[in-house]
């Protein structure tokens, strides 16, 4: 692990008093995501991994245990942690400009400075000569982009993404990834990253924790430890996925 | 055929079916009052109704602004007092509870049987009409409101508390900007009740109004002249409501 825990689990276990009683979403998970370091969190639906990220996100307490994020135990959303979530979630009334600049502006950030941010960034996302338009006259690809530039725009220390390409076709998909892979080549932070599609964690992720469902239980972290940038195609990227495939199929 | 020209057709469609509907009901009417020889007192054809607007057009036009200015100033109250009263009841369930069932208690009430009241508390000025107008628009208003304000994706809000806002960056970012088409709904629902309003209160006790003209033409058997008056009130609520849906897009573009 490098240096330093930006993101520490301890024992945090998670139950949702639903309609037909308690429901236990998460047991006793540990896990420490250093400085950096790219996380990334699969298992089937149901195993609290959207849970987990709510957790680290301040957007909900745990019923036990506690996360602690750069040292200090979270009680609510911090400003340097964005989240990403599965659906784009732009404001239809807003700019793709606009969106970008919503946490900046929520956060009194300097506007002038994140407006040519704002631009650098969409650029980057090649988005190019959209900051005007309004977000229904993008595809669902470009506006994840939007998103993901969103999600960048207060240069946050810590990046939880919540199946951010999963409501992507596949091409797309393809694509974003490689996309994030390069952002985070070129300014590494912290990020975990919730998936359902192995193969999307293995190219991404540094290390891979997977979850067992209902309750989400730590099965295992699996060690990626292939060099980048890596392709969805390489013999390396096939061999890793295998093992955790397995780990998936194989009930506890 | 082309784009361009095509849309072009549609909108002249848009524009023309509804102008041979109305010139098809006209001649109707005007078929129906020559051919069964009806009284003009009874009901007057259509020829009978622009004479009569031909006689008295300043009278007719002073009067249409009289009713149009208490429509509006009416409309604009039930915007200002409606708008903060939902977002009240949106704010605290508290509230919710107290002030619901009063409003639909005051919704129940046919406004009608407060027109009288009004006029008598009030007097025969414009103060009653422009509150009965209130009465009648408050009530879609403060519903539409509320209710838009209360749809708010929970993934927007979850992504604005992601930020850690305050609460009044929610409503003022998020939640009021999302509420918006569902109002217009609710002014679009009000405006066309108002000038309803306007007249009825007109109809108990003015001495001013496209209603009062009606009741005046009435008493002297002047059924031509109550004809032109419900026409301008026809074409006054259309106006309104087309200049709502014009703002609408303005305003709104995104909410196609």
């Amino acid at each position: 692990m490098p240096a330093g825990s930006m993101i520490v689990l301890e024992r945090v276990s998670h139950v949702f008093d639903g309609r037909s009683g308690l429901v236990p979403a998460l047991d006793g998970i540990d896990l420490e995501v250093g400085e950096r370091e790219f996380v990334a969190v699969i298992g089937r639906s149901g195993c609290g991994k959207s849970t987990l990220l709510r957790i680290v996100a301040g957007l909900l307490a745990p019923t036990e245990g506690r996360v602690l994020v750069g040292g200090e135990p979270v009680s609510r959303p911090r400003r340097d942690v964005s989240v990403m979530f599965q659906r784009p979630g732009l404001l239809p009334w807003r700019s793709v400009l606009a969106n970008v600049l919503l946490p900046a502006e929520v956060l009194g950030l300097d506007r002038r400075r994140h407006t040519a941010r704002a631009h650098e960034l969409l650029e980057l996302a090649g988005l190019r000569g959209f900051a005007d338009r309004l977000p229904h006259e993008l595809s669902g690809g470009m506006q994840q982009r939007v998103s993901l530039c969103r999600s960048l725009i207060q240069n946050p220390a810590v990046m939880l993404m919540d199946e951010p390409f999963s409501a992507l076709d596949a091409l797309t998909r393809t694509e974003l990834s490689v996309e994030l892979q390069r952002i985070w080549l070129e300014h590494a932070r912290t990020i975990v990253f919730v998936t359902h599609s192995v193969e999307e964690a293995v190219v991404l992720a540094d290390r891979v924790v997977v979850l067992t469902p209902r309750p989400g239980r730590l099965r295992k972290i699996v060690d990626v430890g292939i060099p980048r940038p890596r392709t969805i195609h390489a013999p390396e990227v096939a061999a890793v996925s295998g093992v955790l495939h397995e780990l998936l199929e194989v009930a506890v | 055929m082309s784009r361009a020209p095509k849309r072009r057709a549609r909108r002249v469609a848009t524009v023309v079916l509804p102008v041979l509907g109305l010139l098809a009901v006209i001649a109707l009417w005007w078929l129906a009052t020559v051919f069964f020889s009806i009284e003009e007192f009874l009901l007057p054809g259509p020829a009978d109704v622009l004479a009569a607007f031909g006689e008295y057009p300043v009278y007719l036009l002073e009067h249409t602004w009289v009713t149009l200015v208490e429509t509006v100033q009416g409309f604009g109250l039930s915007i200002v007092v409606g708008v903060p009263i939902a977002l009240l009841i949106v704010s605290s369930t508290i509230l919710e509870r107290m002030i619901y069932p009063l409003l639909l208690a005051l919704n129940a009430v046919p406004k009608i049987a407060v027109a009288p009241i009004l006029v008598v508390w009030m007097g025969f000025g414009p103060a009653p009409k422009i509150l009965l107008v209130f009465l009648v628009c408050f009530f879609p208003v403060v519903i539409s409101t509320a209710s838009g304000l209360k749809s708010t994706p929970a993934e927007l809000v979850e992504l604005m508390r992601s930020l850690d806002c305050t609460r009044r960056q929610e409503f003022v970012k998020l939640r009021f900007h999302h509420a918006l088409p569902q109002i217009f709904v609710g002014l679009k629902v009000a405006i066309s009740l108002a000038v309803i309003g306007a007249v009825i209160a007109e109809f108990v006790g003015a001495s001013a109004g496209l209603g009062y003209v009606i009741v005046a033409s009435g008493a002297s058997a002047d059924t031509a002249l109550a004809f032109a008056a419900m026409g301008l009130l026809g074409l006054m609520s259309i106006v309104l409501f087309y200049g709502l849906v014009y703002l609408e897009h303005r305003l709104l573009p995104w909410a196609g």
